[in-house]
Order: structure tokens, then sequence, then C-alpha cells
């Protein structure tokens, strides 16, 4: 039986009532994987929902022609697979895979069920979430669809800057899935933008250099 | 040079095709047989070019985003 001072801190449950946590523990389990896994395969059907305890996840839409987008990179308290749990037919609407090792709260989808219709903080809890990921997606669609690559790869780099705990590991392909375009065309405006001196390259760093004319690619 | 940060290499989903070796500009992987090993880190200039050849994501070289003004700090 998982132990509820594994999760009971993390956003999503910080605010449940006793009782709700009582009851998750009792339905839920813990699991971990290795890194490279995947948790979830896109179209099949939806057995559980997913918390992260520990580590990274991302969570991919993919084409016939194997193309993918990122749809989002998730670390601990992120909830996953949760949309495919509340549709009609209940089948995993992306692919979830680890980027690291990780630790995951399961909990299966009949218990899910059961506890989205007997406990309202836990409802209230998901529709928060909901919300926040709905946000997310919006703003992705509108990237996508109203900026170039060059505006949407210099504004994710800003992005990744400002948030330093999300920084590291992120490969070129992961980038060019995370802003829809592919790995040779964010090499290509990498270099364009050390050329201009927006930014410069060390091993592993890229280190961003002008704010103001990253920002001004960006618009 | 610092070499202290090196291509990663998942041998779980590697499949020995060799492309990371041959078009490594530098020669510094080199084939085993578990799977290509990094025999000259002082060599590699994390160009990434592994891993944008390896068929099966096995390779992957990270890369960290940061503001100038917070490495100087």
């Amino acid at each position: 039986m998982i132990k509820a001072e594994l999760f009971e801190n993390l956003h999503f449950f910080s605010k449940l009532d006793t009782d709700t946590l009582a009851a998750i523990v009792q339905r839920a389990y813990q699991r971990n994987i290795s890194s490279g896994e995947t948790l979830v395969i896109e179209g099949m059907e939806a057995e559980a929902c997913y918390f992260i305890l520990s580590g990274q996840l991302r969570v991919t839409r993919m084409n016939k022609e194997g193309r993918m987008q990122v749809l989002a990179r998730l670390g601990p308290g992120a909830p996953l697979n949760i949309i495919s749990l509340l549709k009609d037919q209940k089948t995993n609407h992306a692919s979830i895979e680890s980027l690291t090792a990780a630790t995951l709260l399961v909990i299966p989808a009949h218990e899910f069920d059961f506890l989205l219709n007997t406990y309202p903080d836990f409802s209230a809890s998901l529709l928060n979430t909901f919300a926040e990921r709905m946000a997310n997606i919006t703003n992705l669609a509108a990237d996508l669809s109203l900026y170039t690559v060059r505006a949407r790869l210099a504004q994710f780099l800003i992005e990744l800057a400002d948030q330093p705990q999300t920084a590291g590991g992120w490969t070129q392909d992961e980038i060019a899935a995370h802003i829809g375009t592919v790995r040779d065309v964010v090499g290509r405006l990498l270099r364009d933008f050390e050329s201009q001196g927006l930014i410069s390259r060390e091993r592993q760093q890229i280190i961003l250099l002008d704010k103001q004319g990253l920002m001004k690619q960006a618009e | 040079m610092q070499v202290d940060v090196q291509p990663i290499i998942n041998y779980n989903l590697c499949t020995k095709c060799g492309l990371c070796v041959t078009g490594c500009p530098v020669d510094a992987l080199h084939m085993t047989s578990t799977g290509p090993v990094l025999n000259k880190p002082t060599t590699c200039t994390y160009c990434t070019d592994c891993e944008g050849l390896c068929p099966t994501g096995a390779i992957r070289t990270p890369l960290i985003v940061s503001w100038r003004d917070n490495l100087e700090k």
C-alpha cells in the first residue's frame, strides 16, 4: 500500500480531505519506471491515470510519418492520462514516455471513476488541473499557428532560461518536437542566432546573451 | 577542454548499427560488443551529430539553456 506522505503535499492533493487521501491510499499503488520507458501508447485502452512523484515524462502525439509533437513535458506533481479516462471512449489520447527514471502514483481506471463520483474535492481538484492543462494546450495551439519557427524557438529558449529548474536535459530533437519542427531546423536556427550574437554555445551550454534581441526574434 | 559532459548512450535502445561511430566528425566513438563507447572523450566536441544520426534515440546530448547574467553570479 502506498503511503500518503509520498503524495499529500503535491499540488493536486494538497487541498484534499483526509478521507479522500485515505481512499486514494487504498486504491492507488506506486510504480517505478526507468528512463526511456513508454508508459502509455496513444490509441490503446486507457487503463489508469498517473501522478508523477519524481522524475520527468513527456506527453506526445505522432502522425503516420512518425513526426512527433511534444504536448507537454511534466515533472513532480503533474497528473497524466486524465483526459483519456474522462472520455466516453476510454482510449489513450496521447503517448507518454519517461525522460528520466521516475516514480508514479497509479490510479486504475475503475478506481479513478469511483474517486471521481464519490469525493467532490477530488473532482474539484481534477477540474482545476484540467483548466490549467487546457490553458497550456491553448497557448501551444496559438504559438503553432501564429508564430514562425524562428519566433517559437526564441520564445522557448527564453522560457527555458527563465525557469532554471526545467532548463536542463533538452536535446535538439526534443526542442524540435516541442516547437513543432524538425531537428535540422533547430540546429540551423541556433547557428543563425549564434552568428547574430544572440546566443553562444559552449559544449552542452546554450548561453543567452542578448535578451532584447531574442525578444525581438520572438515577436 | 571541458569534457565532464558527454553524450549519454542508452544501451537498451542501441542496435549497434554503427551510424554514430562512422558519422562522428572527430572519430571519438568506437564500437564494442556492447555498443558504442566514447573512447576519446577529450576529442568529443559535443557537436550532437551522433544524436541526430542515431535511428533509435539511443544517444542523447542534452543542452542546458541559461542567461549569461545567471552564469556570472
